[in-house]
């Protein structure tokens, strides 16, 4: 994995930053210091480009995935992947210093710097051990920080709970983030989650406002009659993307309950049918801002 | 136009402040480590402080378009507290190579006494060794003998003085500060520090070089628009836009520069305002009447 991640990084960084990172990881292989180790992690943002990003072939994500399903750097800059291989080195200790280590990074750790911890929690040891840490960090209402953990990475969808799971997804939608780059959205999809997003929908309904249409793919498996009457919803109500989620979960569930509604998506169903409707074209039309609006208090 | 307030106290501030200062052309901030009014217990909320310093604040001012940077320091006034300074000392370098962290600061004296120096000593063996400049806090009481004193403690250890910002600054104090090679700060502040009527006098007497004007707007009566607002007193009073645009901008993003941590490059594409082109009867600010109000009445006294 590492040799993998240092070549991706190689194509874009600085060759003196690469020698760096090599010389770093050698002496801390060497001999394992807190330190050296503390200042290399924050000092990364000395030698890389801090608007430097990667650049990743297909191949190499499909590599990546290989080895650990879920798992991407797409769209990561240098800090975030020299700070992921630094943490590999890390991950090599036994396993007191490893997690003393690792908290306490994150309790000193600036925003880059957290994304990159959480963005590593896939490819470390002890992982059992990073639950809480990582429950915690989803607590952030700072954007790059909640994505760092709910987007792009399979922690979340192999250690979480139920529950653990379903605040994550909730928060997911509530805030407007991308929901089709979670990992494991449907494999962990449950009940419990489908009438938390109905709930929510009727909440923002009554206020007036929208809810992401990507949301009701959580229902798709979990369809009872509170959701065929928010479907019923969508389709009077929504607007055509509305239209193409409802779609999307009617012809999932296929059962007489939504019988009645097949009428109503012909389009959608020709679409999906031909391939062109599916849950990750319809999350890619959907525009998602780099930050709140407003306060972020208000996640 | 646009400025770079390099001392500002943001975890004072409300998020109003933050679109008056956008509005008002304010591009990039520094947040200095200072005490908070109460003073600290304990060391962990040191820790809390200065992760907020490189965290929540620094996430809160890019919501408005502001680029914040900060100087980390056990500041002079809780340097007496020996035992929670030691303590502090020992967090310090988890901070200072971080992203962002553009000096040591702010640090010197208060009250003069023992411990304050002793601390003084310390903190800039650490920015020798992090090759970071240093932000220094002169004191409120007997100001011109501390900041001799504080000029002779870094000579000492063979501080480069070309990477010192001596702060709060005023009459009294500046030839020495220049004279030695130092950045001179002024802090425009009401009431308590310097006005900027005071301030214009000042850049009339000794030019631009090395001058450099912050508003040090915390927890009292302060005033975070102090930066914008002394610009457009000195185009009124005839000083011109080069010279300006030095004290209020270049001369503060090429002293914290030499960290390395900060540069235009941060903020390429974000619009400028001009200010004083509301003098002028236009209303190009994007914060409505109510920075209008705030910048038409710009003298701080």
């Amino acid at each position: 994995m590492r040799d993998l991640l240092s070549t991706i990084l190689a194509a874009t960084a600085p060759a003196s930053a690469m020698t760096w990172l090599s010389d770093t990881i050698r002496d801390q292989e060497t001999s394992f210091q807190k330190r050296p180790f503390y200042y290399a992690f924050s000092g990364v943002s000395r030698h890389f480009d801090k608007r430097g990003s990667v650049e990743v072939t297909d191949e190499q994500s499909q590599a990546l995935d290989g080895q650990v399903p879920g798992f991407s750097v797409k769209g990561w800059d240098q800090f975030r992947l020299a700070r992921v291989i630094l943490l590999l080195t890390l991950g090599k200790q036994d396993k007191a210093t490893f997690l003393e280590t690792i908290a306490a990074l994150l309790n000193t750790a600036d925003l880059r710097e957290q994304a990159a911890i959480y963005s590593a929690f896939p490819l470390l040891p002890h992982q059992a051990d990073l639950v809480e840490a990582a429950v915690d960090g989803l607590r952030s209402n700072i954007i790059d920080i909640f994505d760092s953990l709910a987007l792009q990475n399979p922690f979340p969808a192999t250690h979480f709970s139920k529950e653990e799971w379903n605040q994550m997804v909730l928060k997911a939608i509530f805030i407007s983030r991308p929901i089709y780059k979670i990992f494991g959205i449907e494999s962990r999809s449950n009940a419990d989650l489908a009438d938390g997003v109905s709930y929510l929908a009727h909440e923002r309904w009554a206020a007036g406002r929208k809810l992401t249409p990507e949301a009701w793919r959580n229902c798709a498996a979990h369809v009872s009659d509170g959701i065929v009457a928010d479907l019923e919803h969508l389709l009077s109500e929504g607007d055509p993307i509305d239209h193409e989620a409802a779609a999307l979960v009617i012809v999932r569930d296929g059962s007489d309950r939504v019988r009645h509604l097949q009428e109503r998506i012909e389009a959608g169903l020709d679409a999906i049918s031909g391939g062109s409707l599916t849950w990750e074209r319809l999350g890619e039309k959907l525009e998602f801002p780099a930050t709140l609006n407003g306060s972020p208090a208000q996640a | 136009m646009r400025f770079f307030d390099s001392h500002v106290h943001m975890v004072s501030r409300t998020t109003d402040d933050y679109q008056r200062m956008a509005a008002a052309g304010v591009t990039a901030i520094v947040e200095p480590s200072f005490w908070q009014g109460q003073p600290r217990t304990e060391v962990g909320t040191f820790k809390d402080y200065f992760n907020s310093l490189i965290g929540f604040e620094r996430f809160r001012a890019s919501q408005f378009g502001i680029k914040h940077y900060c100087t980390i320091g056990l500041n002079p006034k809780e340097a007496n507290n020996e035992k929670l300074a030691e303590a502090v000392m020992e967090l310090l370098p988890l901070y200072i190579c971080k992203e962002g962290v553009v000096g040591i600061g702010e640090i010197g004296f208060d009250d003069q006494t023992k411990a304050e120096e002793k601390y003084l000593r310390w903190q800039a063996q650490l920015a020798l060794e992090a090759d970071l400049p240093i932000q220094i806090h002169t004191p409120h009481r007997d100001k011109k003998a501390g900041t001799i004193r504080t000029m002779d403690v870094l000579e000492d250890l063979g501080v480069d003085p070309g990477k010192v910002i001596i702060d709060h600054n005023n009459e009294e104090t500046v030839k020495a500060v220049l004279d030695r090679g130092y950045w001179a700060a002024f802090t425009i502040y009401p009431h308590t520090k310097l006005g900027n009527q005071r301030m214009v006098e000042v850049m009339m007497e000794y030019g631009a070089e090395r001058i450099v004007v912050d508003s040090a707007a915390d927890w009292g009566i302060s005033d975070p628009l102090a930066v914008p607002k002394t610009a457009a007193l000195m185009k009124d009073r005839g000083i011109t836009l080069e010279q300006i645009e030095q004290v209020t901008y270049f001369n503060p993003l090429a002293a914290y520069g030499q960290s390395g941590q900060v540069s235009e490059e941060d903020w390429a594409g974000s619009a400028g305002i001009d200010p004083t082109a509301l003098f002028e009867g236009n209303t190009l600010l994007r914060g409505g009447m109510d920075v209008e109000t705030a910048m038409s009445q710009y003298l701080i006294e």
